[in-house]
């Protein structure tokens, strides 16, 4: 998943969404863009921002908390797209993810990363790899492809008990008008 | 094996491609060989060709596939040596195991390594072919080949009686290399020019006539470069037509049906993505042709033709498009019958009066099918469905013409290059969205009375004719606030005309298409996106979808106030 040294320890690059640190392999980021705004596709679920440009390629952005069940994000001067390239339907495909900040990059051990919790995370379990641990902080291990490929409606679900989710929706439903409300 | 490890990948692949080239060739070959039994030259290719896949398939280490090549190249050996005579029966054997091989290649190439008991019972068969004096002694089911082996192929390839090709690797070409030169070449200069503009602007002491003049220069350059590139993407579109050389000959054998195939146009150079997309239809045209077109010989020779049917595939380029032609001379579309269907199935209302334009329409409706039985061949009323889809993705269109006992042919016209079209950009809030412009017929400004009350849809009068419109705001859900003057782009698709309104009209340009990917698949009235000169991306929207999308939910919304 991310560079192996010597000491077996694999770079991740962490990010913050919510209030919570993730973390991917780094070697799946291609690179990180600061936020721009995206063209919206119609008939897709909330998560799918819209595409970008990259560079005379059309890439799609997903937002990440949206797709977590914690509500659309609101840019500012610190969101982030990181590139990825992330396993789509058996292709590797180049997709945008946002991300509220991007922290740090950090060196993990196999010492390091304990096995995911079986619950309390705002995350679904399957879409994790595991924790890492930084002294007394957790990050939590994101599988992106696993991230990218679930259906969103799958997210809602397990996250609808949470006090801050978002109601269930279904995603194809684009000339609702909560969701406008929601992006107004 | 482990020597070979280093460079297995590239080898494969290139055994990959050359196998399928080699066993098209050998189809080819098989099937002139019944017509032409006494040919040497075909039997000698065919024996090289054999021989070509053996040794390549020791050398990538497919042994199934190299021993089966083997044996068919022993049967051929001695059909070389006018010891064993060719017959139909043999011909159809040998067919079979050029599609034995072919299934061989695509399981080993997806890990299978051990002979697989097709394999292995096929050789049996061969072998005895090859011992036996007279071959006819072991009938052979032409109508039963065995399932293609896992791996092989894909997609409806379960309903095919003949394999598909393999898809895998299939997204390569061959490029001149004195074209790549020529880029190569090209791309240097534009450098330089880039260079000279930046250095100009850089120092600010060139005058604004001297800018524009580099400017000029490096356009033309590129532009110089896009045009190679898009030539450099042109194939001819030979290949895929005799790849139906095969699909003929089994069709109308299983069917105990003659027919010949005759090819024109193979020169005829298309973008290579055109080749992928028509390669479905062309095939569901085929078969429709020899199921429903060409008749049974004594059918024919009562009716005062040839007992055997000829079926043509035509290529050639007419105004910007590419035509592909499909044309049989059998017993044509049975009106009756299909007005008859279409009434039944609430296509049409009268089924009296169908013109050619009204008979197209029906006949590429999903589902529609006027046979009484699911064949193996065709019924199930998806095949048109395929090529109206394909053709649309394409932004082409099929026109079907048709004379009872003379014929039919079905015309696909599809654009030359798929990389550029002309477009039409309109605006909804800060969204900038491209119509195609060959859709467009005109615009004008939406009436105030319809702008007062905003709904999805509406009808305003377009010189005393009604004119329903859809408003692309309400249709995607965007926010923003509408503006107190509104437009309507008045589209056509086929004989449908319908209004799209938006807030702005930003006029014409050339647009070159991007894909948007798997993630974005199948989007209702979304065809592909585009990058603007800002650098932002737009959508381009597909006509044919918006409305059937638009009609789509209208049922809906009827059926559920019902």
């Amino acid at each position: 998943m991310g560079e192996t040294n010597d000491a077996g320890r694999v770079q991740y690059l962490s990010f913050s969404l919510r209030e919570t640190e993730y973390a991917v392999g780094i070697l799946k980021v291609k690179e990180i863009l600061q936020y721009e705004q995206t063209t919206r596709v119609p008939a897709t679920p909330r998560s799918v921002r819209g595409v970008i440009n990259l560079r005379g390629q059309v890439v799609p952005v997903l937002d990440l908390a949206a797709k977590f069940g914690l509500g659309e994000t609101e840019p500012t001067r610190l969101t982030c797209i990181l590139i990825v390239e992330a396993q789509l339907e058996g292709a590797a495909t180049v997709v945008g993810v946002m991300a509220d900040s991007v922290q740090e990059v950090i060196e993990l051990g196999p010492n390091d990363i304990e096995p995911t919790p079986a619950f309390g995370t705002q995350v679904r379990v399957d879409c994790l790899v595991g924790v890492g641990k930084i002294g007394k902080r957790f990050v939590l291990l994101l599988d992106l492809d696993r991230v990218i490929s679930a259906d969103e409606k799958e997210f809602a679900r397990e996250v609808a008990a949470a006090p801050e989710a978002f109601p269930t929706e279904p995603p194809v439903a684009p000339e609702s008008a909560q969701e406008q409300a929601a992006r107004s | 094996m482990d020597e070979i490890e280093i460079d297995r990948e590239a080898l494969l692949q290139t055994f990959l491609e050359e196998a399928e080239e080699t066993f098209v060739h050998m189809e080819q070959a098989l099937v002139a060989l019944e017509s032409r039994p006494d040919d040497d030259e075909l039997l000698h290719g065919l024996f090289r060709d054999a021989h070509t896949v053996k040794g390549a398939a020791g050398l990538v280490a497919f042994d199934t596939v190299r021993d089966l090549s083997h044996d068919l190249e022993s049967v051929l050996e001695r059909l070389r040596k006018k010891t064993l005579p060719v017959t139909d029966v043999l011909v159809t054997l040998l067919l079979h195991s050029v599609d034995v091989l072919r299934g061989a290649v695509s399981s080993a190439a997806g890990g299978a390594q051990a002979g697989s008991d097709v394999v292995t019972a096929f050789r049996v068969r061969l072998a005895e072919a090859a011992a036996a004096a007279a071959p006819e002694a072991r009938a052979w089911a032409p109508g039963a080949p065995p399932s293609p082996p896992p791996g092989s192929g894909g997609g409806d390839g379960g309903e095919a009686p003949t394999p598909q090709p393999p898809a895998g690797g299939g997204r390569s070409l061959r490029v001149d290399v004195t074209k790549l030169d020529r880029m190569l070449d090209l791309s240097g200069e534009i450098a330089i020019a880039r260079g000279r503009l930046g250095e100009m602007l850089e120092r600010g002491a060139a005058s604004h006539a001297e800018i524009l003049e580099a400017h000029r220069e490096t356009d033309r350059l590129y532009l110089d470069l896009q045009e190679l590139i898009m030539k450099a993407r042109m194939v001819p579109i030979g290949p895929s037509f005799h790849q139906h050389v095969r699909t003929v000959r089994d069709v109308a054998t299983s069917q105990s049906k003659q027919a010949r195939l005759v090819v024109e146009g193979e020169d005829v150079e298309v973008d290579t993505a055109v080749v992928e997309y028509v390669r479905d239809p062309l095939m569901h045209m085929v078969r429709n042709a020899l199921d429903h077109g060409i008749e049974s010989p004594e059918v024919r020779r009562a009716a005062g033709k040839d007992p055997t049917g000829t079926l043509v595939l035509r290529a050639y380029h007419e105004a910007g498009s590419m035509v592909i032609q499909v044309v049989d001379d059998g017993a044509g579309l049975d009106r009756k019958r299909i007005a008859e269907k279409a009434v039944a199935m609430g296509l049409a209302a009268d089924g009296a009066r169908l013109d050619d334009e009204e008979l197209a329409r029906i006949v590429l409706e999903p589902g529609f099918s006027t046979a009484e039985r699911v064949t193996e061949l065709s019924g199930r009323g998806v095949g048109m469905d395929v090529v109206r889809r394909n053709v649309e993705a394409l932004r082409g269109s099929v026109a079907i013409e048709s004379e009872r006992g003379r014929g039919a042919s079905v015309t696909i016209r599809v654009p030359l290059t798929l990389a550029i079209i002309q477009g039409f950009k309109v605006g909804i809030g800060d969204e900038v969205y491209i119509l195609p412009l060959d859709a467009v017929v005109e615009c004008l400004e939406l009436p105030a009375a319809h702008t007062a009350a905003p709904t999805e849809c509406g009808v305003v009068n377009l010189r005393d004719k009604p004119l329903p419109y859809l408003r692309l705001r309400e249709h995607f859900g965007l926010d923003g606030t509408r503006p107190a003057r509104e437009n309507v782009v008045v589209v056509q698709h086929g004989t449908q005309t319908a209004g799209v309104v938006v807030d702005e009209l930003h006029g014409e340009s050339s647009t070159v298409i991007k894909p948007l990917g798997v993630m974005f698949k199948g989007i209702p009235g979304v065809a592909g996106s585009s990058i603007l000169g800002n650098g932002r991306v737009a959508l381009i929207l597909d006509v044919a979808g918006l409305l059937r999308e638009t009609l789509r939910r209208a049922a809906a919304r009827e059926a559920a106030a019902a």
